[in-house]
């Protein structure tokens, strides 16, 4: 039970955008009236949200609320459960996700995803990052050359490992690999980059400086990140979505969810009332 | 007291312990005795020359003195040797390797050391390798070069004469195997093609005349090597050397079937270490004379690396993509799981009836019909429909695919699932993280299945006898003769080697030295191709170190 002082992210506060009446122009992603069920268990309930282009969306709410289960809606990745099933719909530039017509893969070069443990892969650094490329069958040496250095840059890692590109991605830190992985994700230029407690199996620096590290993100990426630690929420996001119980309680800019929460639920878990 | 013992669990210990140097012990005891045993056979061994006495009919023995063993006074007194004036219990028995088949009884005798009145190791005792009737024993009277005597310095001009007939006979065989060998096998593809020429109804005029002109040619340098063959044997036949064996009879013996002479009496260590290298590496790399008796096993060590390679290349990838589809596509439900058990117990059917299986299904069933598809002017004599190398690794293959499934899948089941995810979130499908991410990470694992399923295959013999293996093989599956590799012949293998010369040979005493040498190079084939897939699975594992958390 700690009370927490959200020492909110100042910049953020002048430019407030009104989230229930976004215009299309601004909106990254459309959450519409979705459930979903895991067998017959709901694990999400009528989830309605506006999620803003080139800013970073944080769901916070306790174990078990949904939060992870919906940002994984976003790139689809919650088709590879057998058991589940999802109503409604998420709109990505106007077209819906979850329309059969859907390329799941094109999907999800568009809408990049960090898990919580790095999990690079058994290859160098530089194939870790080109990955994604020669997925698409990018074959030119000096293409990838470039698009190595430049993710790397993005993703605060370049000056650490330019002597050491082609050795084993293993080498790194766990910090580094998860910067890695960024780097990785970014490597394909999605427009969304998903972020799944980027920071829950790394150590209090390495955590900073992947905060850091999302500051810079949100100048080109839409960014929405999942945390279980409040602080970090109010730290990096510029909006805040609190869920329980697969429910999605209030949704606003950081600050207002912080000092001023509109539902009783919020105060309580901002308190630490519970969670 | 002893209750506190058993509570401090050191009981439990020596017993773990224990069991695991028993363990060790019979693995080390086992090779160190087909080892030394395998190994000594080659050592040039003394040749004493003994006198006997007593009831014996031949009074002096030559030979290598090959085993002793301790028998009790009373069983020889039962069998009617005179043993009165001898005091102790026991008496020991000598086995003598006296060699000179063709001249006595036996070439293994039994001597009663109490029989013996003098025994030496006389320095000019000779032995003759010979590539007929085993070795020879006597000493050297005298070096006959084309019908002449030799009179200065006769045993180093022997040296050289069997040098000489050694290397005329290698050419006149190599000249049999190779040139001589294409023109008849060239000449049987004439008669084939012939053959299915008329079955088809195109065997024009035009068509026959160009045949025959080709097998007039070939018939021509038929004659011009067999000319040469026959020089080259006249030329090998042309020296002798007279012997006097232990019977005191000067024999003449031709040096063309002389392999080799050696006087182990005279021979410092140095020339016996040299003269056991030269052994071995003949035993090695020579072809079985005698019925198997004598001579090297190479035909059998390539034999079975050959078949044992052509199983792993058509097991592994079979294995694999078996392995993929259970566990990365089929559904996991009852009858996927049903499919897995009926797998790994595959793995428990004794190996003969996949002998049986392989003979009915492979060699009849698809060998049958490959004859009558593709090579129906051979009949009646089979091409596939008969046991060769191709179906006793098609049946060993399926003997060894539930261990390279079962492990194939197990290493796919320890790749984290997050790295799974992090490649379909870059946009992969399934299929390319498979290629790219999963396969790789798993290779380890499936180089573990592949070595297991090889040291199962090469040790295989029972399924074998029925599928492809013979006691005799002329032609390695592998030659000069186009297509090169042939995968319808029949091959020698190192375990059916070891069966057929320790059980199926007529000479005993002589094959058994074999056997040991023959089961340690089997050992050492299995621990070789093991040794082999193991580095390079060791290679892997530090190329794909998993994520390990």
């Amino acid at each position: 039970m700690i009370t927490v002082a959200p020492e909110v992210n100042q910049a953020n506060a002048n430019n407030k955008l009104d989230l229930a009446n976004l215009s299309p122009e601004l909106t990254a992603l459309e959450i519409k009236n979705l459930d979903l069920y895991y067998g017959d268990k709901q694990a999400l309930s009528n989830v309605n949200m506006l999620i803003p282009k080139g800013q970073v969306t944080a769901f916070i709410g306790p174990s078990g609320c949904g939060k992870s289960t919906l940002l994984r809606c976003i790139n689809r990745m919650n088709d590879l459960v057998d058991s589940c099933r999802i109503e409604g719909e998420i709109n990505l530039q106007g077209q819906n996700i979850y329309d059969k017509s859907v390329d799941v893969a094109a999907l999800r070069r568009n809408v990049g995803m960090v898990f919580q443990r790095p999990n690079p892969f058994p290859k160098s650094i530089y194939e870790n990052v080109v990955y994604g490329l020669r997925l698409q069958g990018i074959k030119d040496k000096r293409k990838l050359d470039e698009v190595v250095e430049k993710s790397l840059r993005g993703a605060a890692l370049w000056d650490e490992v330019k002597d050491r590109l082609h050795d084993s991605a293993f080498g790194l830190s766990g910090g580094q690999q998860q910067r890695l992985v960024i780097a990785r994700s970014i490597a394909i230029e999605p427009e969304v980059l998903l972020l799944d407690e980027p920071t829950s199996a790394l150590d209090p620096i390495s955590t900073l400086v992947i905060e850091e590290l999302i500051n810079d993100l949100k100048n080109k990426y839409t960014v929405v990140i999942v945390t279980h630690n409040m602080q970090q929420a109010a730290r990096v996001s510029d909006q805040t979505a609190f869920m329980y119980m697969g429910e999605l309680i209030e949704y606003a800019d950081t600050n207002t969810l912080f000092t001023t929460p509109s539902k009783k639920k919020t105060e309580d878990y901002i308190t630490g009332r519970y969670g | 007291m002893v209750k506190q013992w058993f509570k401090s669990g050191s009981p439990w210990i020596w017993m773990t312990g224990g069991a695991v140097s028993i363990s060790l012990i019979s693995v080390i005891g086992l090779l160190a005795m087909i080892a030394w045993k395998g190994l000594s056979f080659f050592w040039p061994s003394q040749v004493v020359e003994m006198q006997l006495e007593g009831s014996v009919a031949q009074q002096t023995v030559i030979g290598e003195i090959y085993d002793r063993e301790m028998v009790p006074k009373s069983r020889l007194e039962a069998a009617g040797y005179d043993l009165s004036d001898y005091q102790a219990e026991y008496v020991e028995r000598l086995l003598v390797k006296t060699g000179n088949r063709e001249y006595v009884e036996l070439d293994f005798r039994w001597v009663l050391s109490t029989d013996i009145k003098r025994q030496t190791v006389p320095a000019d005792l000779a032995v003759f390798e010979r590539s007929k009737n085993g070795n020879f024993y006597g000493y050297v009277v005298r070096v006959l070069e084309d019908g002449n005597a030799v009179v200065e310095q006769p045993v180093e001009k022997l040296h050289e004469l069997v040098e000489r007939a050694v290397d005329l006979n290698e050419e006149a065989l190599d000249l049999q195997n190779s040139e001589i060998g294409h023109i008849n096998y060239e000449l049987e593809r004439l008669r084939l093609k012939e053959k299915s020429y008329q079955l088809d109804n195109e065997l024009t005029d035009e068509r026959l005349a160009e045949l025959n002109a080709r097998r007039a040619e070939l018939r021509e340098d038929y004659k011009v090597f067999e000319k040469r063959l026959f020089e080259l044997r006249k030329q090998a036949k042309r020296d002798q050397v007279v012997v006097r064996d232990m019977r005191g009879e000067e024999v003449t013996l031709p040096l063309y079937q002389v392999l080799d002479v050696w006087f182990p009496n005279d021979m410092g260590f140095f020339a016996k270490v040299g003269h056991y290298l030269v052994q071995i590496s003949k035993f090695v790399s020579d072809d079985p004379r005698e019925a198997n008796t004598e001579g090297g096993v190479f035909p059998a060590i390539f034999g079975t690396v050959f078949m044992v390679m052509l199983m792993a290349v058509i097991v592994t990838p079979f294995g694999v993509v078996a392995a993929i589809y259970l566990h990365e596509y089929a559904a996991k439900n009852a009858i996927t799981k049903m499919i897995r058990i009926a797998v790994i117990n595959l793995a428990g059917v004794p190996s003969i009836v996949y002998g049986v299986f392989g003979l009915g299904f492979f060699v009849y069933m698809l060998g049958g019909s490959i004859d009558e598809l593709f090579y129906p002017e051979a009949a009646p004599s089979p091409v596939f429909g008969t046991p060769g190398v191709i179906w006793s690794a098609l049946t060993l293959a399926i003997l060894t695919l539930p261990v390279v499934i079962v492990s194939t899948e197990e290493g796919l089941s320890r790749i984290p699932s997050s790295v799974r995810h992090g490649s379909l979130a870059l946009g992969a499908t399934q299929a390319e993280t498979l290629w790219r991410i999963i396969i790789p990470m798993a290779s380890p694992a499936i180089m573990t299945g592949l070595i297991l399923a090889v040291a199962r295959a090469a040790g295989e013999v029972a399924p074998l006898m029925l599928v492809g293996v013979v006691k005799m093989a002329p032609t390695l599956p592998l030659d000069g003769n186009f297509p090169y590799i042939h995968l319808d012949r029949k091959f020698m293998h190192l375990g059916f080697h070891i069966y057929d010369v320790g059980f199926q040979s007529p000479n005993v005493e002589a094959a058994r030295p074999l056997v040991y040498a023959t089961a340690f190079l089997l050992v050492t084939v299995i621990i070789a191709l093991n040794i082999t897939a193991i580095g390079i699975r060791n290679h892997l594992r530090e190329k794909f170190r998993s994520l390990e958390h």
